[in-house]
């Protein structure tokens, strides 16, 4: 499955999820599976790339605070590398336009750029500054307002 | 020893080096593409990372991505498995300048066994008996030139080649010119590298190949040798065992020991496989390949030596535990590549879900595999789905359980290599020993012609 469908899939379901109300949904087709869970206290939908380490995560609860948005862009890694943020770092609900730039992550001393797609309001944040990500890893959601 | 090491690979062979480090008491990173998160080698490995979308360039050969991925993970070491990046010197070096031990031999003796023509004049002047030719020719007129002084027919090879690309078989003087036109082209479209050189073409020899380990410390030893002339039309191995049936003493004796004294000649270390065509009693030197190859079970079967492991030791410095005289084969061991293909359909890859996976076992059987029940083949890669390995105290036994074992494998779903390969290992004339390479491609068209 190319990225393109992967990105597209998980933004589907993070709209899904977003009005559905559930807490966490996973689809399976064959070679892929993408899981999206709510974080805890966030009001957008969180999206987990499915690596070894965080799969078969116990499916706990997690309160729903406020309504979500009806669709988000997923900004995902396109490298392996540690993630940066700018600083000062975006937070959740921040307005933003579009191709703002959010952070890098740095690859063998190269800095590859992490923007924004569209305008929108910064959703989950789901990783932190200076975490190791692997290719295809969702670092950000933005909600299309 | 490493603490931990990064295996740049998918597939059986990652599984493979996945085991071997955990006896070692090393700790595994696993890469994988995004089609392959389900894949056994991601499961087992104690960490992985996904490094990219399915097409190998930007997966499992995306450098940049697979060094990141040791780095911060903390790896000491890289095992490059087979195929990808094994044999590539720039990867090795790249790895060194990051501080990461490359789990094979130095940068500069894989850059000069990879350029064939450099490789054959380092054994050559080694003392290793190559196949009568030319170095590298500039022109059609210079080819000619050789091939009117060895005979034909002959080959044209492109220096930088592989898998039959850039290679044409001549039998007369009149064929020249069109071939080496079409054989360079073919070299620069596929290697960026045009360079072309003249050898002797031996008539259906056999493909006998030596096993060989060195240490960093001046230890070298051979494993032996296998047979791997059982190659289907597109010259790539199908079945192989150890050791090569009905090879005259005298010639398997010589192998051996050109082998050794070719690898401390050019300061080979770590594993590798000096390729061999054999013609009644004349060898000639083919290729070294320098890394762990496809078929090395059938050797660990018989020397009862973990090759995968031998390599891991040696790349962390610590010298060979044995010497020449340690080393006795026992018994008889001959592999199976079961792959999704197509035998009927000139053996065509196959893609797909695999609805129904049973695999052999019992008494002297072993299945190298990735693969199980609901696993996806997926387009991008080598269509190998698993080695089925037999071993007996003769090669009669051998051959009797791996006819049982292949009688035992159930794969559903994709079209394989099992039904032809137990056919192949009842014929009589593959019974019999010593068939060439050209056995292969005869048996297929008269079972063709028959249907």
């Amino acid at each position: 499955m190319t990225e393109d469908v992967i990105a597209t899939r998980a933004r589907a379901l993070a709209g899904a999820l977003a009005e559905s109300g559930f807490a966490r949904v996973r689809i399976r087709d064959g070679e892929t599976e993408i899981e999206l869970r709510r974080a805890a206290g966030s009001a957008g939908a969180r999206a987990l790339a499915p690596a070894a380490a965080a799969d078969g995560v116990a499916g706990e609860r997690e309160p729903v605070r406020e309504p979500a948005a009806r669709a988000a862009d997923v900004i995902a890694s396109e490298v392996v590398g540690i993630v940066r943020f700018l600083r000062p770092p975006v937070i959740e609900g921040q307005e933003v336009e579009a191709d703002r730039d959010l952070g890098y992550v740095e690859t063998l001393g190269i800095r590859n750029a992490v923007r924004t797609r569209g305008p929108g309001r910064m959703g989950a944040i789901l990783v932190t500054d200076g975490q190791a990500v692997e290719y295809g890893q969702p670092l950000f959601t933005v909600e299309r307002v | 020893m490493f603490k931990k090491v990064l295996i740049a690979n998918r597939g059986e062979i990652a599984l493979r080096i996945n085991r071997a480090c955990h006896e070692l008491g090393v700790s595994t990173v696993a890469i994988f593409s995004d089609v392959d998160r389900q894949s056994l080698h991601v499961r087992y490995a104690d960490e992985a990372f996904c490094v990219g979308p399915g097409p190998v360039m930007r997966s499992y050969l995306n450098i940049p991505n697979i060094i990141s991925a040791a780095l911060i993970s903390g790896c000491d070491a890289i095992h490059p498995g087979y195929g990808f990046l094994a044999e590539n010197a720039r990867f090795a070096e790249i790895a060194a300048d990051h501080g990461l031990v490359f789990i094979g031999p130095k940068p500069a003796v894989i850059a000069a066994m990879g350029d064939k023509a450099t490789a054959k004049r380092l054994m050559s002047e080694a003392g290793v008996p190559t196949t009568p030719g030319s170095g590298i020719v500039a022109s059609v007129d210079e080819a000619k030139a050789v091939a009117d002084e060895i005979g034909y027919p002959v080959l044209l090879k492109a220096t930088a080649g592989g898998g039959g690309k850039g290679m044409r078989a001549v039998s007369s003087a009149d064929e020249l010119p069109t071939a080496f036109a079409t054989a360079r082209a073919e070299a620069e479209a596929s290697f960026k590298d045009g360079r072309m050189y003249v050898e002797k073409l031996i008539v259906n020899p056999r493909h006998v190949e030596v096993q060989v380990l060195a240490d960093e410390h001046g230890g070298a030893v051979h494993l032996g040798e296998r047979d791997c002339s059982v190659q289907k039309p597109s010259h790539q191995k199908l079945i192989e065992e150890a050791p090569a049936p009905e090879l005259d003493p005298a010639v398997r004796a010589r192998l051996h020991e050109v082998a050794v004294s070719a690898v401390r000649a050019v300061g080979y270390t770590n594993a590798g496989t000096l390729e061999f065509l054999v013609s009644g009693d004349q060898t000639y030197f083919m290729e070294m390949n320098t890394r762990i190859q496809v078929e090395h079970p059938v050797t660990e079967l018989v020397y009862g030596v973990d090759l995968v492991k031998e390599q891991i030791r040696i790349a962390s410095g610590e010298p060979l535990g044995f010497t020449q005289d340690d080393l006795q084969a026992h018994g008889h061991a001959i592999e199976v590549r079961v792959n999704a293909e197509d035998p009927q359909n000139g053996f065509a890859p196959a893609a797909g879900t695999l609805t129904n996976v049973v695999f052999p076992g019992g008494p002297g059987i072993r299945v190298d595999t990735h693969v199980y029940t609901g696993a996806v083949v997926p387009p991008f890669y080598d269509s190998m789905l698993a080695k089925i390995v037999a071993v007996g105290r003769t090669r009669e036994s051998a051959l009797l359980r791996m006819e049982r074992a292949l009688g035992e494998t159930r794969i559903e779903g994709v079209k394989t290599t099992v039904d032809i390969c137990r056919e192949i290992v009842a014929d009589p004339e593959f019974r019999a020993g010593g068939i060439g390479v050209a056995w292969l491609p005869a048996f297929l068209a008269r079972r063709t012609a028959a249907v």
